[in-house]
């Protein structure tokens, strides 16, 4: 079983990455309740990857502008810039912002993944293919993932009281604007790059289930990052190594183990209160 | 007495929409006022004209020098999903002064202790936010506007959704923080009745206006009819002030009693 894994641990690493960078900006996303912020970032990437194949396949563009992560990151820093700057200024409400951006995004790319000619995987917008991560794109993961874990390492602390109490940071001279844009920005990088490979559905998992696992089972801010990583990392272990020998699709079978993982979390806090 | 803050014939809004115009008073240094007025006469936006978070669109606010607010937002602004302890809540009041960057250390966890002891909640410095009553989530937020060492604490509806007895202890401890330690409070709340007994200047906001004045010079029936545009009428019960607004007719007459 362990060979089986072993042969496909540059995939396995690449997961473990991608684990280990949403289920730390997922604590905010949860907290924050922006689910559907994520949800939405994630399908605007994949559109934006759609976009890239569709427009590769056609010869339209060339060079960078058909690369799916240079269209999907732009596509996807439009997105943070919309939602970050507040799109609430509209008279529509923000939970129905988020469903349109949503439902848009889903329709476009899956218009333009069905028109692409270049023969990729047409699951991209579900599954992702983690199976096909390289060495390569474990290490530009990492230049992601590394960066982005370090800012919100220092920042904790301006991060925390933006997302807690922002009229009150506000008041103490944090510039609310800039550091809730900021936060965006790191979430919309990391879920850009991590769409290439792992797929809405994956993604999605990766920023809520851990982190609702951490707050079901700490009660602690630091306690809810370590136990939303340790159950992030631990499902994609899990998950993956159970989808390669019995082969199985291996986010699904992440998703399973992070879904069994919170639910066990659920029922320890249930006992826990009586 | 010094003004900390001055309005000078200032009109405030948002974008084109004026909500109050031409206002000018001032807050002196040590003053105990009572911002006054329904839901939605502009209570709000003078607070954050005081704050510095929005910008008059004609005259001017001016503020002292070094001037430093402690500000306590309405206790449904503070999200209390959040697993944090009270005494690293407490601390927040302090993040400003640590530095970008930075995390808090022992001296900023001594002051935090201190001010959680200052509103006498220091027992509670351990405990989840969110295992709080209403009454000890209020003296948490106090707690973390005054560990900034503030020259002025600005409360925005402190009792709001709370029980009567909640109420009067966190009026009370409003009142002897300005008594005791000397500090000027600006209290914004839509109850007349609560805030007319502890402060000792009323801000009443009403129709687009503002009536500065000594709690004694507001709170007569003369000038609270003239302002609300209906009878009323002000009873004292054991030194309590309490405004009676008169009965209406279904007409919007004044209903004699037979």
């Amino acid at each position: 079983m362990f060979d089986a894994v072993l042969l496909f641990r540059d995939a396995l690493y690449g997961t473990l990455v991608i684990a280990l960078a949403c289920s730390v900006l997922g604590v905010y996303v949860v907290l924050r309740r922006i689910v559907f912020v994520g949800a939405a970032l994630a399908q605007l990437s994949s559109a934006g990857i759609a976009l890239g194949l569709w427009l590769a396949g056609m010869g339209i563009a060339q060079g960078l502008t058909t690369h799916p992560i240079a269209l999907s990151l732009a596509v996807t820093i439009v997105g943070v810039l919309f939602f970050g700057l507040g799109s609430g200024r509209a008279r529509v409400p923000p939970d129905a912002t988020l469903g349109v951006t949503y439902a848009v995004a889903t329709a476009v790319g899956i218009l333009l993944i069905s028109k692409a000619t270049t023969g990729e995987a047409h699951d991209i917008f579900l599954q992702g293919n983690i199976l096909s991560i390289t060495r390569f794109d474990t290490n530009v993961l990492m230049a992601v993932a590394v960066p982005v874990l370090a800012v919100h390492a220092i920042f904790y602390k301006e991060f925390l009281f933006m997302s807690f109490d922002r009229e009150t940071a506000r008041t103490l001279g944090f510039r609310v604007g800039a550091w809730n844009l900021f936060l965006y920005l790191t979430l919309g990088l990391v879920i850009a790059f991590a769409m290439q490979f792992a797929g809405v559905m994956l993604v999605f998992n990766f920023l809520v289930l851990p982190a609702v696992t951490g707050l079901l089972v700490s009660r602690s801010m630091g306690g809810t990052f370590l136990w939303s990583i340790v159950s992030a990392l631990s499902a994609a272990v899990i998950g993956f190594s159970l989808s390669v020998p019995f082969d199985l699709p291996s986010g699904p079978a992440i998703i399973a183990v992070s879904g069994i993982l919170a639910l066990v979390a659920f029922l320890i806090r249930l006992a826990q209160r009586r | 007495m010094t003004a900390l803050v001055s309005f000078n014939h200032a009109t405030l809004g948002y974008g084109r929409r004026v909500v109050l115009s031409d206002l000018t008073f001032e807050i002196p240094e040590g003053d105990f006022l009572g911002i006054v007025g329904p839901n939605g006469a502009g209570k709000t936006t003078i607070l954050r004209a005081i704050l510095r978070t929005l910008k008059p669109l004609a005259g001017s606010v001016s503020h002292a020098p070094n001037l430093r607010y402690g500000y306590v937002p309405q206790r449904d602004q503070v999200d209390y999903n959040f697993p944090l302890k009270v005494v690293d809540v407490v601390m927040m009041g302090r993040y400003d002064r640590i530095g970008l960057g930075r995390r808090p250390g022992s001296k900023d966890r001594d002051l935090a202790c201190a001010a959680l002891e200052h509103v006498g909640i220091l027992d509670l410095a351990d405990q989840q936010l969110v295992a709080l009553s209403g009454g000890q989530k209020q003296r948490t937020l106090i707690a973390r506007a005054l560990v900034g060492q503030p020259n002025v604490l600005i409360l925005d509806e402190p009792t709001s959704g709370m029980d009567l007895v909640s109420m009067t202890q966190i009026l009370g401890l409003v009142r002897e923080l300005h008594e005791r330690d000397g500090l000027t409070v600006l209290m914004v709340s839509h109850a007349l009745n609560e805030v007319a007994n502890y402060v000792e200047r009323i801000a009443l906001v009403t129709s687009g206006e503002v009536r500065v004045g000594a709690v004694d010079e507001i709170m007569s029936p003369s000038v609270l009819s003239e302002i609300y545009g209906i009878p009323v009428d002000v009873e004292a019960v054991n030194g309590h002030r309490i405004v009676v607004a008169r009965r209406l007719g279904y007409h919007g007459d004044v209903a004699h009693d037979v």
